[in-house]
């Protein structure tokens, strides 16, 4: 029976210097944390270049984790940062808004071929419709929305994650939650 | 319970998030379900944030769909709730990973890698051209494959003159004797007078000395019985310096 290797024991390798420890940590990760870069910057390119900007920062920074926190929590917080400082030079170019480039994504998005027209015209007019609240939402609670939502980590995991108390976590996702049941009420998609 | 956007906030809001997301304890769920059943704020935004929810998740699904179409599907759908990973089918070599990892890279990236990879090159290059140099050339004594140093060189070489000077010299002395010798007497045989004109020729050349003259070349030949003909007369010996008369 096969025993799993843990992320901090690769990591550790990866530290004393085997070449093919960090490629492991990437392959283990770079799903979730693309996932997380998607939902944070709703655009698929942004979220590549977000995803492999952070294994680039997490790999620069590999002598400096100490392992007092989980290698999720470390690349999480990276892949945050990461995402947050894109947004920011985003908005420093005055680049199109989050809510437009997501617009022009909506059509790339796959959809099973046995679904009806009608039906596809309306799951993807819902997906937008999500897409757009979530994006608009602020940085701090859009990020809490995404690694829940979107990699389904518990709120302990977050919490140490983002460095907060749990409860701050809880009452972000409810907040969060909320305005985006009024922003989704407010583009006619709350109910189903 | 206070009013906010025209809709009731418990107070229980943290409890609810956690209920909606299947993290409470089993004594807080059933405590939480207990109250919701009491609780239209409660009830309502657990139905509201489970539509919502729902939403969110087909959002994600449609999304990531593109990103890895079969696996990524399988690994979301199996992750609900945990973190656990997906145990790795198979372990790719370094190069396969740098390749995987590239492949994701942006263009900037590649060309500056590509970019650094050349100038690596080069400047390989011109270490190892400056590096090189052809090697000394070694004096090598074919008979015995023996390899000189410069020193041990010139030491032989001074050696060699030296030998040579002092057999010069001693000829040099026995020189005038034969010459006197062949004034008066006629050598016993031919073969002592060939190596007297040899040892004179020797001098001659190695001590800048004038060679013999017509008269001495023709007593000389007179001495080694040879007669020359008519046209042998006019030509100078080997060795001899002086111009033709």
């Amino acid at each position: 029976m096969e025993t799993a290797t843990s992320d901090e024991q690769i990591v550790e390798r990866a530290v004393s210097g085997d070449p093919e420890a960090f490629g492991e940590i990437v392959r283990r990760w770079e799903r979730r944390i693309f996932a997380l870069a998607f939902g944070m910057l709703g655009r698929e390119e942004d979220a590549r270049d977000a995803t492999q900007e952070t294994f680039l920062a997490a790999f620069r920074s590999l002598r400096g984790f100490r392992g007092e926190a989980k290698v999720s929590s470390w690349l999480h917080r990276i892949a945050v940062n990461q995402c947050i400082t894109r947004q920011r030079r985003a908005k420093v170019r005055n680049e199109t808004g989050l809510e437009d480039e997501a617009e022009k994504n909506a059509s790339v998005f796959a959809l099973p071929s046995e679904i009806s027209p009608a039906r596809a015209v309306e799951t993807t007019e819902r997906s937008s419709a999500v897409r757009r609240a979530v994006c608009a939402l602020p940085a701090d609670l859009r990020q809490v929305v995404v690694m829940k939502e979107f990699e389904e980590l518990t709120f302990q995991e977050i919490s140490e994650a983002l460095e907060l108390p749990l409860s701050t976590v809880k009452s972000r996702l409810y907040t969060a939650l909320r305005q985006l049941q009024m922003r989704l009420e407010k583009f006619g998609e709350p109910a189903r | 319970m206070t009013k906010n956007n025209e809709r009731p906030i418990c107070h229980r809001a943290e409890d609810l998030v956690a209920y909606l997301y299947n993290e409470a304890g089993e004594i807080d769920a059933q405590d939480f379900a207990d109250h919701a059943e009491q609780c239209d704020a409660c009830r309502s935004e657990l139905a509201l944030f489970r539509q919502v929810h729902e939403s969110i998740v087909l959002w994600r699904n449609e999304a990531l769909g593109t990103f890895s179409p079969a696996s990524q599907a399988a690994d979301l759908a199996g992750a609900t709730g945990s973190v656990e990973h997906v145990p790795h089918e198979r372990k790719l070599s370094a190069l396969q990973a740098l390749r995987q990892f590239f492949s994701i890279s942006p263009l900037w990236l590649r060309g500056a890698t590509a970019f650094a990879a050349l100038l690596l090159c080069v400047l390989a290059l011109v270490v190892i051209s400056r590096s090189w140099r052809p090697p000394a050339p070694v004096a090598k004594n074919s008979a015995e494959e023996k390899v000189y140093t410069a020193t041990q060189f010139h030491d032989a070489v001074e050696k060699a003159v030296n030998e040579k000077l002092s057999q010069s010299e001693v000829s040099a002395q026995k020189s005038p004797n034969v010459a006197a010798s062949q004034g008066q007497t006629k050598l016993p045989n031919q073969r002592a007078s060939r190596r007297e004109l040899a040892n004179n020729s020797v001098l001659t050349r190695s001590r800048g000395v004038r060679g013999l003259t017509r008269a001495e070349r023709e007593q000389l030949a007179a001495d080694l019985l040879l007669i020359p003909g008519r046209d042998e007369a006019d030509l100078p010996f080997v060795f001899s310096e002086e111009p033709n008369q």
